[in-house]
């Protein structure tokens, strides 16, 4: 493997796994929080990059960029905390509240991506990107708008750290993920930070499929590689363990760029699910993941 | 005895899980600055009432009051804000959080939050092993620690009234001392308290008075200093084997 290649495998592996890592880091706040997987998280991602699309693009209502993205993060934001309100809440009593909650949340995102497709049909779009050109890091040529996912990727991660770990509203959302009845005992209002959770994993959801909008080709069905690729990293980054989905995320997406170097694209999707059942193996509760829980 | 001398008043109150009552009209009252004992055999009831005051379940029928204002129909938030804070049995807290992390997280509402630092230095001059440990998690707190922990988290909510679920449950005689004189002080502030305990002897050293807790009612209302003396106490919890 020449330097060249090598430069150019990492820094395509960077850039999945900034991506994996954004869209990860959403689904595992709501698993750690709620105990639930929401499967129509990709989705949430779909309808943010159709929402930007249609302000913003010159076959849409032709508005400034910044517009679609600010209508379109609300507009997830919102998906999500309907979600949250009328699929997900119904069931905090109910025993197998994991179970349903995948069927409910799989019937959502079926729901946002064929009504997608009524709304904005299966042609491919594709969004402007919110900083144009190419830039060169790492010694290989990469478009400005995935250096922007490099770059944006760790600083948003680190302001929801902060967040989770400083704010009396971040602290609370652990504390309900941790012990929800301790929560209510000193006065947390646990279905609030409920919709909170489901809100701010809706915008990471929403800004990811932004940012890869203009990436890649958005149709009714981009998030749904992601979302496989969220849940395989939450699992593998260990249930319950926020950091571990992030190494996890960092992890998995250089691995898939060598792995399709090496192997190409044909085999690379399988051999990365073997090579994860092998650590699995070894470690059953993931990579920084807590035995329970 | 006028309304507001009362810290809490129970009438009649059902609760239970599921579609089954565990408390058939339970009646009980604290006086303000009254310290309460709870005691009856396991599983009669007393931790349902508990969750029942404070909202973990929802009550089925009856009333309560806390200081005078009905609050039966109040959130679980809601009874954390006007003060009535339940410590709960065995409790294990917030597993990955730190010792300093609970206690200031524990001050949440608006109320406790402006008490927050007087609170803070009284839970560790209180109990100044947290203080010792302060970025210790939870998780890995010993029995011991998890209860003093658990006791300071409630007195961050800035009580006017606690309720304290078996705080000795499990604890070496030594502890129990401890926690029994950590309780004994709280409560020289004119903290009213409700306090649910197994170890009678324990109880009666803190308490103004007793209420027997049996099948889901109180059986029994035991005043400090009557004639009931420590043998009677046995029988009625063991009473249906005596009888046998
Ligand atoms: N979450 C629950 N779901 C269903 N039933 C419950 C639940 N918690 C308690 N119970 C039942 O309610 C009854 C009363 O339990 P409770 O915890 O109030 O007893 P207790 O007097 O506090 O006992 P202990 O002294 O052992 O703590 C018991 O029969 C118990 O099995
Ligand atoms: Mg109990």
């Amino acid at each position: 493997m020449t330097l060249d290649a090598l430069s150019t495998v990492l820094v395509s592996g960077i850039v999945l796994a900034s991506v994996y890592a954004l869209i990860a880091s959403g689904l595992s706040l709501v698993w750690t929080t709620l105990g639930i997987f929401n499967f129509a998280h990709g989705a949430l991602m779909t309808l943010a990059a159709y929402l930007a699309w249609t302000v913003s693009d010159a076959a849409g209502l032709g508005l400034w960029l910044g517009a679609g993205i600010a209508i379109a993060v609300a507009g997830v934001v919102a998906a999500g905390v309907l979600i949250e309100r009328l699929i997900v809440r119904p069931f905090y009593d109910h025993r197998d509240i994991l179970l349903i909650t995948v069927m409910t949340t799989l019937a959502a995102m079926i729901f946002i991506e064929k009504g997608s497709q009524l709304i904005w049909g299966a042609r491919l779009k594709q969004l402007r990107p919110v900083v144009p050109g190419q830039v060169n890091f790492l010694g290989t040529t990469i478009s400005a708008q995935e250096a922007l996912i490099i770059a944006l990727a760790p600083l948003l991660l680190g302001l929801l750290f902060l967040f989770l770990r400083n704010s009396r509203i971040g602290r609370g959302i652990r504390a309900v993920g941790q012990n929800p009845n301790a929560a209510k005992l000193i006065g947390i209002d646990v279905s609030r930070l409920f919709i909170i959770t489901f809100a701010l994993s809706a915008a990471l959801a929403g800004l990811t499929g932004i940012l890869l909008g203009s990436v890649r080709m958005v149709t009714p069905a981009f998030g749904a590689e992601p979302l496989v690729k969220a849940l395989i990293i939450v699992i593998f980054g260990g249930l319950g363990s926020l950091g571990g989905t992030i190494v996890a995320a960092y992890l998995l997406g250089l691995l898939e760029a060598f792995l399709i170097f090496f192997i190409g694209i044909y085999w690379a999707p399988s051999m990365i699910f073997v090579l994860l059942i092998l650590i699995l193996l070894v470690r059953p509760q993931g990579l920084l993941g807590k035995v329970v829980r | 005895m006028s309304e507001a001398a009362l810290a809490l008043d129970i009438r009649d109150l059902r609760a239970g899980y599921d579609s089954y009552d565990v408390l058939h009209g339970m009646s009980l009252h604290v006086a303000n600055g009254e310290r309460i004992g709870l005691f009856g055999p396991n599983g009669h009831g007393k931790t349902t009432l508990l969750n029942a005051i404070s909202k973990v379940i929802r009550p089925n029928g009856g009333s309560v009051s806390f200081m005078g204002e009905p609050i039966a129909a109040v959130s679980a938030r809601g009874i954390v804000e006007r003060g009535l804070i339940h410590v709960p049995q065995a409790n294990r807290l917030f597993p990955d959080m730190e010792i300093m992390e609970t206690l200031e997280l524990a001050a949440f509402t608006r109320r406790a939050r402006a008490e927050r630092k007087t609170n803070l230095d009284y839970v560790l001059k209180l109990f100044p092993r947290l203080a010792e440990r302060r970025r210790q998690q939870c998780k890995t707190l010993s029995g011991g620690e998890r209860q003093m922990l658990s006791i300071g988290v409630g007195l961050m909510c800035a009580p006017r009234m606690l309720m304290l679920d078996e705080p000795t449950l499990g604890l070496s005689p030594k502890l129990k001392e401890e926690l029994a004189a950590a309780i004994a002080g709280i409560g020289t502030r004119g903290m009213p308290m409700l306090i649910v305990e197994q170890d009678i002897a324990f109880v009666l050293s803190l308490v103004d008075r007793m209420y027997f807790v049996d099948h889901g009612e109180i059986a029994r209302e035991i005043h400090r200093g009557s004639d009931v003396d420590h043998q009677e106490i046995m029988d009625m919890y063991f009473g249906e084997r005596a009888a046998s």
